[in-house]
């Protein structure tokens, strides 16, 4: 086992001396400071991740020390020590997050303990990063959450309370404040409620994901596919597109309809609007709402990627070299793939403060166009960029604004890639330098996009490239954007191509409306 | 004569695996990317078996199976169905076997011989 590092913060020299002992005892490296100021700059310096302090030192005292090593890095342990009668400040300590109390006289046994149970904690922390990073293991844990499927296959003979049944449903639930609606088991609407059709319209003999989703197929977990196919009913939580295209959050319960008893015949299903989603504030549940929308494409790159193996064991083998470019070439996609969606994850998850620095707007530009030479020019595209020379200056984190604009580049060359009806396809690259503002403009011959592509393309896993896209890529583009108080616009039609707009101020006094974050400001330093 | 395989995934890497795999094993290959295309080929020569993928644009693995299992020339075709999903085995009782992706080449192999013979 590695050495746990510990500081020790106290002011009396007899304390640290006995505790330097018992602690270097358990087996920990101790590093000692007799006052807040020096306990402070020994934690710059070392980071350790567990800090015992005193609380009643003069000038910065254990509170006052606990607060700043918190506001530094959040997730290290601080146990305080406390004489009898500090109820105020240990209640002030608890406040910020101190890890556990140890009284004086200092009771070695009590000590050990705590510390015992800070190990467990940091143990656990670190267990619960190991999940995110290891896009496997999320994978297994997520993998009983992901909905099974239509296994309805064989129905036959005429239902005739069919009908009869889903009138008297459709009585009983047209004063409900709830969307209701009867699915058969090709997903058509047969029979909606009141507020339903005030809200969508008379959308009955449409699927429900055309207009619920605007979607062209079925969702992955689609909780009524999986009520026709187990009989039982199903709760759980989605996003309905209203008709102007505003994503609800909503809980949704089904029920299976039984005409004459025997396998459902159709669903019933009920959604409870929860309100307009604004972001995804809660970064764990948001992690976990990704782990059930990757391990799919996940699973498909992996196969695929034995798939490349394989052809080229086999190629070689056979002495075939056609069959071993074709290995090659799908092992390179198969890994760039993958690479492109754990760098999507990492970016993700990384909660950082923006670095802002006064940047030229032209290296700025250039840089990011530098990106995607080596594309275009793969793929005979052709290339413009215009940006006047005068563009000035702006203020902003240019690595995480850049991977932005490249992002937005890369999006249309893909565009271009997937349109094949023109015979050669442009980009052009459009700075502009107005007075308060820096835009970016990006327009593309390409495919386009469709109405539910617009509305939803910078939600979260939201992809329209299929097995290809994370659903990651514009939605971090979008934040980072937002962080710099700028806005990201799309004007685009199927076939047409498509002009993306980012609109960036020149300074920003603050981060972007919304954000919501209360993250750790500079706790980051790896 | 070779035994048939039709394979059906939306994946052109996976179609690729399959293809080479079953050919170097001695099994001759069709492909569909759809459960459509599927449907096409199989009105023109139907195979010995079917591995299917789950999750496919136009009209998906279930949707495909529920057709083909309603014409009497096709029903008896064993189908594996083979897929990323979670819980794959809900989606088709009647597939005499379901993997999971990503697979072991020589367990999708044997489950193929133990149907069909070499």
């Amino acid at each position: 086992m590695s050495q746990t590092t510990i500081l020790l913060v106290d002011d009396e020299e007899d304390i640290r001396l006995v505790l330097s002992v018992a602690l270097s005892d358990m087996g920990y490296k101790v590093l000692t400071a007799e006052n807040g100021k020096d306990g402070l700059s020994l934690f710059r310096e070392e980071r350790p991740p567990i800090v015992i302090t005193d609380i009643k030192m003069p000038d910065i005292d254990g509170v006052d020390l606990l607060r700043m090593i918190k506001e530094e890095d959040p997730d290290t342990e601080v146990v305080m020590i406390t004489g009898h009668g500090d109820m105020e400040v240990a209640i002030q300590s608890f406040q910020c997050e101190a890890s556990d109390f140890i009284t004086k006289p200092i009771n070695v046994d009590n000590l050990e303990m705590s510390l015992q149970r800070v190990h467990e904690r940091i143990l656990a922390r670190e267990k619960q990063r190991e999940y995110t990073r290891s896009l496997e293991s999320m994978v297994h844990r997520k993998t009983e959450e992901l909905a099974g499927l239509e296994s309805l296959l064989q129905r036959g003979g005429a239902e005739p309370d069919v009908e009869d049944v889903i009138y008297r449903f459709q009585r009983l639930f047209d004063d409900l404040p709830c969307y209701v609606a009867v699915m058969d088991e090709d997903l058509v609407l047969t029979a909606v409620n009141r507020k339903f059709r005030s809200d969508f319209g008379d959308r009955e003999g449409e699927v429900c994901y055309t207009v619920l989703k605007h979607a062209n197929a079925p969702c992955a977990e689609c909780p009524v596919l999986m009520t026709f196919n187990t009989g039982e009913s199903q709760e759980g939580e989605t996003e309905i597109t209203m008709p102007d295209g505003d994503g609800h959050h909503a809980l949704v319960w089904t029920s299976p309809v039984r005409a004459t008893g025997g396998d459902p015949t159709h669903v019933l299903t009920l959604y409870t609007d929860m309100a307009q989603i604004d972001r995804v504030q809660d970064h764990l549940s948001s992690l976990g709402l990704m782990v059930g929308s990757i391990s799919h494409s996940i699973k498909g790159m992996l196969t695929g990627l034995d798939g490349g193996m394989y052809l080229l064991d086999s190629g070689l083998r056979k002495r075939n070299d056609e069959q071993v470019n074709e290995g090659l070439d799908l092992v390179k996609e198969m890994v760039g793939r993958i690479r492109k969606m754990v760098l999507d994850v990492l970016l993700f998850s990384k909660d950082r403060d923006l670095r802002k620095t006064e940047t030229s707007v032209v290296e700025f530009a250039e840089e990011a166009a530098r990106g995607i030479k080596a594309l275009v020019k793969e793929h005979k595209i052709d290339f413009l960029m215009e940006c006047p020379e005068d563009a000035g200056e702006f203020e902003v984190d240019t690595g995480l604004l850049r991977t932005a604009v490249e992002n937005v580049l890369e999006n249309a060359v893909d565009a271009c890639l997937d349109e094949k009806a023109r015979e050669s396809h442009k980009i052009v690259f459009r700075v502009r330098g107005e007075e308060n503002e820096v835009v970016f403009e990006v327009e593309d011959n390409g495919v386009g996009m469709d109405e539910e592509t617009r509305e939803k393309m910078t939600t979260l896993f939201f992809s329209s490239k299929e097995r290809k896209g994370t659903g990651l890529g514009l939605y971090i583009t979008n934040r980072t954007v937002q962080e710099h108080g700028g806005a990201i616009t799309a004007d685009s039609e199927p076939g047409r191509g498509t002009v993306f707009r980012i609109r960036v101020p020149r300074t920003s006094g603050s981060r972007g409306a919304g954000s919501g974050e209360t993250g750790a400001p500079g706790g980051d330093v790896s | 004569m070779a035994k048939k395989i039709l394979v059906v995934d939306d994946e052109e890497a996976v179609v690729k695996y399959m293809t080479a795999l079953f050919e170097d094993h001695g099994y001759e290959v069709t492909a569909a990317m759809d459960g459509a295309d599927a449907l096409k080929i199989l009105d023109e020569s139907v195979p010995d078996l079917i591995t299917l993928d789950l999750q496919m644009d136009k009209v998906w693995g279930p949707q495909f199976y529920r057709k083909m299992s309603r014409n009497e020339a096709l029903k008896d075709i064993p189908v594996i169905v083979v897929s990323g999903l979670a819980r794959p085995e809900l989606a088709i009782k009647k597939a005499v076997a379901v993997i999971s992706k990503p697979f072991d080449p020589d367990e999708l192999v044997r489950i193929v011989r133990e149907h069909i013979g070499e």
